[in-house]
């Protein structure tokens, strides 16, 4: 039997995506959120985190969409270290032992990381978030 | 070489697509946005159990849209003009484009096209009642870079 995977589902203004649940440490609400000058643009600021400061990030920003940054802190854990994520909802869980579909060639630039492929979910596409491949 | 062709409208210019390729033709629906995407893709469609990335092919051919312009309410009707989606293959990679309308299906003759036209996106030529109809490369089109 395949093994089946995890994946917390967020929503970004309607739109569902998916992020492995084994990066996610925690989902809360983005509190005592400081800007840092020294951050990029797409960086909403940045928050204390279990006594360290962690980098928050506008996801919308960084994916160029309209609307205003969301209000669920998703704490990731990558390869380059921990790093908010600012999103709109986070409504479930899914579990599935269907591996992602990949992206169909000519959609975007193939050097773009922000994604690992495609989910079917309750009949709807669901992009799969790269948690390492984000900054 | 004789072969079936779908001949389609877009921005009021006549198109063709071989049959061997066009798999289905849909009624214009709203694709899952992909952010990131390429200016002139509308999204992605799964269709049985295929995920379709659909393109605007009038915005990709830089071709104007033929409806007066004016206000749409998002989400409820389709995009000015547009009322279909062709579904093809290309060398085995599903694609979907959007057309204004579907004029008929032809058996023709391709034509070599003339090298100087169409920045090398036209793969033939086809004659129907003194129409000449171009067909199009959908894989230079879109499988080369933005």
């Amino acid at each position: 039997m395949a093994e089946s995977t995890r994946f917390v589902i967020l929503s970004l203004e309607g739109d569902k995506y998916a992020i492995p649940l084994s990066s996610v440490v925690e989902i809360t609400a983005p509190h005592g959120l400081e800007r840092d000058k020294n951050l990029t643009e797409i960086f909403e600021g940045k928050t204390e985190f279990r006594g360290k400061w962690l980098p928050v990030v506008n996801v919308k920003k960084l994916l160029r969409m309209q609307g205003l940054p969301g209000k669920v802190l998703l704490v990731l854990k990558g390869i380059k270290g921990m790093v908010g994520l600012l999103v709109d909802t986070v409504a479930e869980i899914l579990e599935t032992d269907k591996k992602a579909a990949p992206f169909p060639p000519g959609v975007m630039n193939p050097s773009t990381t922000c994604f690992r492929g495609i989910l079917r979910h309750e009949g709807a596409l669901v992009l799969l978030l790269n948690e390492d491949g984000l900054l | 070489m004789t072969g079936s062709y779908l001949l389609f409208l877009l921005s009021g210019q006549l198109f063709g697509a071989r049959l061997e390729g066009a798999l289905e033709i849909l009624p214009w629906r709203v694709a899952r946005k992909v952010p990131l995407a390429y200016s002139y893709v509308e999204g992605l469609i799964d269709y049985r159990g295929v995920i379709y990335p659909v393109f605007n092919l009038a915005q990709k051919l830089g071709l104007k849209p033929q409806s007066p312009i004016g206000f749409t309410a998002q989400g409820e009707t389709t995009p000015a003009g547009l009322q279909s989606i062709i579904l093809l293959e290309e060398k085995k990679a599903p694609l979907g484009i959007t057309v204004d309308s579907i004029v008929k299906m032809i058996k023709a003759n391709e034509v070599a096209p003339d090298a100087s036209k169409g920045d090398g996106f036209i793969r033939g030529l086809l004659y129907d009642d003194n129409k000449e109809i171009l067909l199009l490369d959908f894989e230079r089109l879109f499988f080369h870079g933005g």
